[in-house]
């Protein structure tokens, strides 16, 4: 059997990062699907000067941002949806202190699989004509900005086209429903972008709500989107999410989110929320106290609950996952 | 006795009225979502409708969902998939009939800002906005992409300017026949539906004209919180009041009241 690439979420953070990087997240949703536990644990080790790739924003750059560790910034979506503006990458943004640079929803996935296909660069029939395609936070005195999506030519048609850099982030923290040890997973709900960023990354960390045997995966070879060939290490964190949601599992959290996105608005409340709910746990036990075990049963009480049924019989007990981290931990 | 209708609510059953049976239809995240699930559950059951995050053949349950991939829409797809699908193949493709998106700012020729307030022109150099907004998201693809687009927009004066700040989603920028320099495969903005009534584009122009108000509006009050000299169409007039079943099913599918605390 292939050896096991389970590892405590703390030691892939010191493994697979550092000051400086290109960081990618976030290839879920604003609400949904994002490795927000490995963000945090970027800011317990004092990670910094971060450029974030994130398909979409999501708590995560909110609060990466919100406490100072971005400089640059990548984004096809900046709010939280229905939650409103990000206020920590909002303030971030206005102070001048963090150069966000605007596309779109299509176009990131485009330049990440432009990345993974390791194509010269990506059409882009989107974006262009906008104020997207003319004004670069990462060029901020040119007009129009010339480097984001110049026009070249079309060789079949002699018409201009806008082209898209493509993507290769250093790294990837990509939140899976279920991974096995080896690092195949299954997504549960959209992957939004989750494929393109799997193969567009140098290197991918899986960050699992729960661990399943591989057994899991011969089953269903078909919904395995990501396989073990791409991954370097799996970290499972149940309720990785919170306090967004991961369909099959858990609900967002909505007060969590409220509270959170509050607190990020100010200085004070962001120095508030890291020391309560960054610094404040030693370990996997600790964080998931933190959440509550009331309102865990209460989040994992979603309509969605059924989605995980065909899976269940596979999810590997504490103790398993546990003994093959720490065979993981000393490979 | 009924709650009487908000001007959300009517801006909504508007917006749905937009919406035509068996079109392929791609709804954004809030209140664009409601108003393309009232028009499934009221008048176009065959609609297929979608969300850009690749979220198929879905109906919200328990309420707006928090976003596009919130669990209360993905309680009952058919399908998921992806951004590239869904905003790629389906939008951008040139496939999709309508899309409903939403604007911080729009312009007289339907050109939407999402993405910041800089209180005036940017300037030749990009300097930081006075107030961060959410950034283009899916709305510059199906701006680009969709046979049609309808922008819902709460009508005040400071959000319709004769020119927005920053072009986040392409309406006909400069007017005219402007689109076609960019090859756009999807044909533009064919309403701004907002809180005081309807706009749409002049054929020849596309500068956007007031072609209809509500019962509790009217075209003094629409043109005094439009940011530009808003001239009315002709034909112009005003708009059928909500049915009986119109807000019935509207309330219905915005279970958790979003449009009627406005």
């Amino acid at each position: 059997m292939a050896p096991s690439k389970l590892i405590p979420l703390a030691e892939a953070v010191r493994r697979f990062t550092w000051d400086g990087m290109q960081y990618a997240s976030g290839a879920a949703l604003p609400i949904g699907s994002d490795a927000v536990a490995f963000g945090r644990e970027l800011l317990r080790q004092g990670r910094r000067d971060l450029h974030a790739v994130f398909h979409c924003n999501s708590q995560q750059l909110n609060l990466l941002a919100a406490v100072g560790a971005v400089t640059r910034a990548e984004c096809g979506f900046s709010g939280l949806e229905v939650f409103g503006f990000a206020n920590g990458l909002r303030r971030a943004v206005e102070s001048g202190r963090l150069a966000l640079d605007d596309y779109s929803n299509l176009a990131m996935p485009l330049r990440l699989l432009g990345g993974a296909l390791n194509w010269p660069f990506v059409p882009a029939t989107v974006n262009v004509g906008s104020d997207i395609q003319d004004r670069s936070a990462f060029a901020p005195g040119e007009h129009p900005a010339r480097a984001k999506i110049p026009t070249v030519t079309d060789p079949f048609t002699g018409r201009p086209v806008g082209v898209f850099s493509p993507l290769k982030p250093d790294i990837a923290a990509i939140h899976v429903t279920l991974a096995d040890p080896q690092g195949n997973a299954i997504m549960l709900g959209t992957e939004w972008s989750r494929y393109e960023l799997s193969r567009a990354a140098k290197r991918v960390v899986l960050i699992a709500d729960a661990i399943v045997d591989t057994a899991c995966m011969r089953q269903f070879p078909n919904l395995v989107r990501i396989p073990d060939i791409v991954v370097e290490a799996v970290v499972h964190w149940p309720f990785a999410a919170w306090p967004q949601s991961s369909p099959g599992m858990y609900d967002v959290d909505e007060e969590h989110m409220r509270l959170m996105n509050k607190a990020l608005a100010t200085e004070e409340g962001t120095a508030q929320y890291r020391r309560d709910f960054v610094d404040s746990y030693d370990d996997l036990d600790g964080y998931l106290a933190l959440i509550g075990a009331e309102r865990r049963a209460a989040l994992a009480a979603t309509q969605t609950a059924f989605l995980l049924d065909p899976y269940r019989r596979w999810i590997l007990p504490a103790e398993d996952v546990a003994a093959l981290q720490a065979a993981g931990e000393t490979a | 006795m009924t709650q009487p209708c908000t001007r959300q609510e009517m801006m909504a059953i508007a917006t749905g009225r937009e919406i035509r049976d068996g079109e392929l239809a791609i709804f954004g995240v809030g209140l664009s979502m409601l108003a393309g699930f009232f028009a499934q559950a009221h008048h176009a059951p065959g609609v297929r409708s979608m969300t850009e995050g690749g979220v198929y053949g879905a109906t919200p349950v328990g309420g707006l969902p928090w976003g596009i991939e919130c669990n209360r829409i993905s309680a009952n797809a058919t399908s998921f998939t992806s951004a590239l699908d869904a905003l790629g193949c389906l939008v951008a493709s040139g496939r999709c009939d309508v899309g409903i998106i939403g604007a911080a700012q729009v312009d007289r020729f339907g050109n939407v800002n999402t993405t910041g307030i800089w209180d005036g022109p940017i300037g030749e150099t990009y300097r930081p906005p006075k107030t961060r907004l959410a950034g283009a998201g899916g709305a510059n693809d199906i701006a680009c992409g969709a046979k049609r687009t309808v922008i819902m927009a709460a009508h005040e004066r400071k959000r319709f300017a004769e020119r927005v700040d920053y072009i986040s989603s392409p309406g006909y920028l400069e007017g005219g026949d402007a689109r076609s320099r960019h090859g756009f495969v999807g044909g533009g903005p064919s309403a701004i539906v907002t809180t005081l009534g309807i706009l749409r584009p002049d054929p020849e122009t596309k500068e956007f004209l007031l072609d209809g108000w509500y019962a509790f509006s009217g075209v003094e009050e629409i043109r005094a919180n439009t940011g530009w000299d808003l001239k009315v169409a002709p034909g112009a007039g005003p708009i059928p009041e909500p049915t009986e079943s119109e807000l019935a099913a509207l309330r219905r599918v915005d279970e958790t009241g979003a449009l009627r605390k406005g």
